[in-house]
């Protein structure tokens, strides 16, 4: 009895003035894929940062909530985090449509917000006043840029001049459609299709034609995991003849590899499991050790490095004042799964992390997905559809 | 002419598979006399199922079927038993309230015990397809519409050429008369119900082949199936094929010759419904 009530004290005692922190995830809906991957990254994480002797001296508390893929929901879980849980930070945040709901309440609470996602120009719009608000996902215009690379190596290597474009009709597809189809063009492209589709809907068929007649050499859509499958079924069905399928959901169907019709849909990834970084290889091997499996998701060592980088400026600072961990981590220079990571001035927000350099192309061949871009992290050469 | 007539055969394609939801809920509404909000969740399931046996089992969507419908069934009819035949003389809104709780708690429950991701199952004929000229018929789809065919013409035979069909539309017509001619009410509720759900989860195994399997998958179908049963006249079954044909053929038109029309092709069921009831309640005030 005696042992117990010492326990429950000794217990009371270590949580008592433990750093919170709060993860607004998609753990449902949509975004899912994503969020699940982050969860594990998460977990990943404050398992070794407690291991190694936690925040301030005591453990780090870490609390996730469920935003549902949908703003709707957002909303009240990031309230509720803030006010009821009373969390100190804010990390998490995958979708842009969510991020850009709760930018009210974030500016009005003041949140410390350490984001992994959102990469909508509107999200960058949002949070461009707020000072505590650091990204580490690069934003759309960097995603952009690097694809636009790739497009201009298969415009050379492959003759590719016709793009059909399909985007989903959110915030994450939609913003920035129209710099898009710019570039494209100022780039020498032919933008032969630009046709949006509501996400989940899985209703494909009219799109897939219209692109048929279009005849493109590159059929580039933007949309969530939710939508890979059913447009390869679609494109398959009608045997739409196309040079790439190239896909930016934030993560793909689970099991998507295996499907034969995902053979040769290419995408875009900030990290990959066979990266030959250090960094990348100690991830993979913490991850199987403590999972039983490896991830291919890249908001899962994003998340890690997240809460790594937070919980090292927080012990930095000594405090969790806000302008002392900020200060912090926006000295943050350190080697990642995905390379080195510092913070500085995007377009519109203060903190930017990774940025375009970061990304890499890939392509699903034989059950894997295999970087084919850019060529110095390439394991082969781009499978051609024509 | 060749993008025109592949858009109404994906329109007539899509239809198939929105006719297969819609009838089940057409037959809670026309026999039971309930509007069943939970009724894609019961879709969800077939679809988990489908998911479920091919993943572990490595059954293919199509010979679980039947399978799905009936443990669908199952559910469908333990779920009439505790729930839905206690507010069977209760106010409408009652009863909304009671299967729009439902549908949350099947929901969720998938959530917990399944996870938010996306399941996809693989089949070696899902990329499969007939080609007529330029023109190319999706094999799951038509498989989906074939089916959807062969049920609706099945529940039409059983409504109107068996005893139970004749015993199921007295019940719909007059309850306290059908059980004063010795109609055995009850059993007839909860078979049509049990019939109901299993038809949701025949659509919701094509939808798993032709999709996905998630806990939220149901709701998009479920929305799309009100608009055609409101189209079709609340219960008939035999409107219900022309009223799914009618939506997936305008959603289709829509996607391909609307500029952007993609976003708008969710906005399509919504407008039908609109002009439905406005032309009813015109043609009722003459």
């Amino acid at each position: 009895m005696k042992k117990m009530l010492l326990t429950g004290v000794l217990l009371a005692l270590s949580s008592a003035g433990a750093v919170k922190v709060g993860a607004l995830l998609p753990l449902s809906g949509a975004g899912s894929v994503s969020g699940q991957a982050a969860r594990n990254g998460y977990l990943l994480a404050l398992e070794e940062i407690n291991k190694a002797g936690g925040v301030l001296g005591r453990p780090l508390e870490l609390e996730f909530a469920d935003d549902g893929s949908s703003p709707a929901k957002a909303v009240p879980e990031f309230v509720k985090m803030v006010t009821v849980e009373k969390v100190d930070f804010m990390v998490g945040g995958v979708s842009s449509a969510t991020s850009i709901a709760i930018s009210g309440p974030a500016k009005q609470y003041n949140t410390f917000m350490a984001w992994i996602g959102a990469a909508a120009v509107p999200v960058e719009d949002a949070f461009a006043d707020h000072k505590y608000f650091f990204h580490y996902h690069p934003w759309s215009y960097y995603n952009f840029e690097a694809i636009l690379d790739y497009f201009k190596h298969l415009r050379v290597t492959k003759k590719a001049r016709n793009i059909a474009i399909a985007y989903e009709d959110g915030p994450f597809g939609s913003a920035g459609i129209n710099d898009t189809v710019a570039a494209f063009k100022k780039a020498g492209f032919n933008v032969v299709m630009t046709e949006k589709f509501k996400t989940g809907s899985g209703n494909f068929g009219p799109i897939v034609s219209k692109a048929k007649a279009a005849k493109p050499d590159i059929f580039y859509w933007v949309g969530y995991d939710t939508d890979a499958l059913p447009l390869a079924t679609e494109i398959k069905q009608q045997n739409l003849n196309v040079g790439l399928i190239y896909g930016t959901p934030p993560s793909w169907p689970v099991g998507f590899e295996k499907n034969r019709l995902a053979d040769n849909v290419a995408g875009l990834s900030l990290w990959l499991p066979t990266s030959p970084n250090s960094q990348s290889r100690a991830f993979v091997n913490a991850y199987r050790k403590k999972f039983g499996n490896v991830t291919e998701e890249y908001f899962a060592p994003l998340a890690y490095v997240n809460l790594k980088t937070l919980a090292a400026a927080i012990n930095k600072a000594g405090s969790t004042d806000k302008d002392k961990v900020a200060a912090e981590l926006a000295k943050t220079n350190t080697q990642t799964p995905f390379g080195p990571l510092t913070f500085s001035r995007s377009n519109k927000t203060r903190y930017q992390g990774f940025k375009a350099g970061s990304w890499l192309s890939f392509q699903y061949l034989a059950d894997d997905r295999v970087p084919v871009y850019p060529l110095k992290s390439a394991k082969k050469t781009t499978v051609w559809g024509r | 002419m060749e993008l025109f007539l592949q858009t109404l055969l994906n329109g007539l394609l899509q239809s198939g598979i929105y006719a297969l939801v819609a009838s089940g809920l057409a037959l809670a509404v026309g026999v039971v006399g309930i509007v069943n909000f939970a009724h894609g969740e019961f879709l969800m399931i077939g679809a988990f199922l489908a998911w479920a046996l091919s993943a572990y089992l490595g059954v293919d969507p199509l010979i679980s079927l039947p399978f799905a419908a009936l443990a669908v069934f199952g559910v469908g009819a333990l779920t009439y038993r505790v729930s839905i035949r206690h507010v069977l003389l209760a106010p409408e809104l009652n009863q909304m309230l009671l299967t729009f709780g439902l549908g949350i708690l099947l929901q969720n429950l998938a959530l917990i015990w399944l996870g938010g991701n996306t399941r996809t199952v693989t089949t070696p004929y899902q990329g499969s397809s007939l080609s007529i000229g330029e023109l190319s018929v999706g094999g799951p789809k038509a498989i989906a519409f074939g089916l959807a065919v062969l049920i609706l013409g099945a529940l039409y035979g059983v409504l109107y050429r068996t005893t139970l069909g004749r015993q199921m539309r007295a019940v719909a017509q007059n309850r306290r008369g059908s059980q004063l001619i010795g109609i055995d009410v009850e059993r007839v509720y909860l078979i049509a119900f049990g019939v109901s759900c299993g038809l949701a989860a025949i659509a919701g195994v094509l939808v798993a082949v032709l999709l996905f399997a998630s806990p939220t998958v149901g709701l998009v179908f479920a929305l799309k199936a009100f608009a055609i049963i409101v189209m079709a006249g609340l219960g008939n079954l035999t409107g219900v094929l022309w009223a799914s044909v009618v939506l997936g053929v305008s959603e289709a038109l829509v996607q391909t010759y609307v500029p952007g029309g993609g976003g708008w092709s969710d906005a399509v069921f919504f407008l039908l419904i609109f002009a439905t009831l406005v032309f009813r309640s015109f043609r009722g005030a003459r």
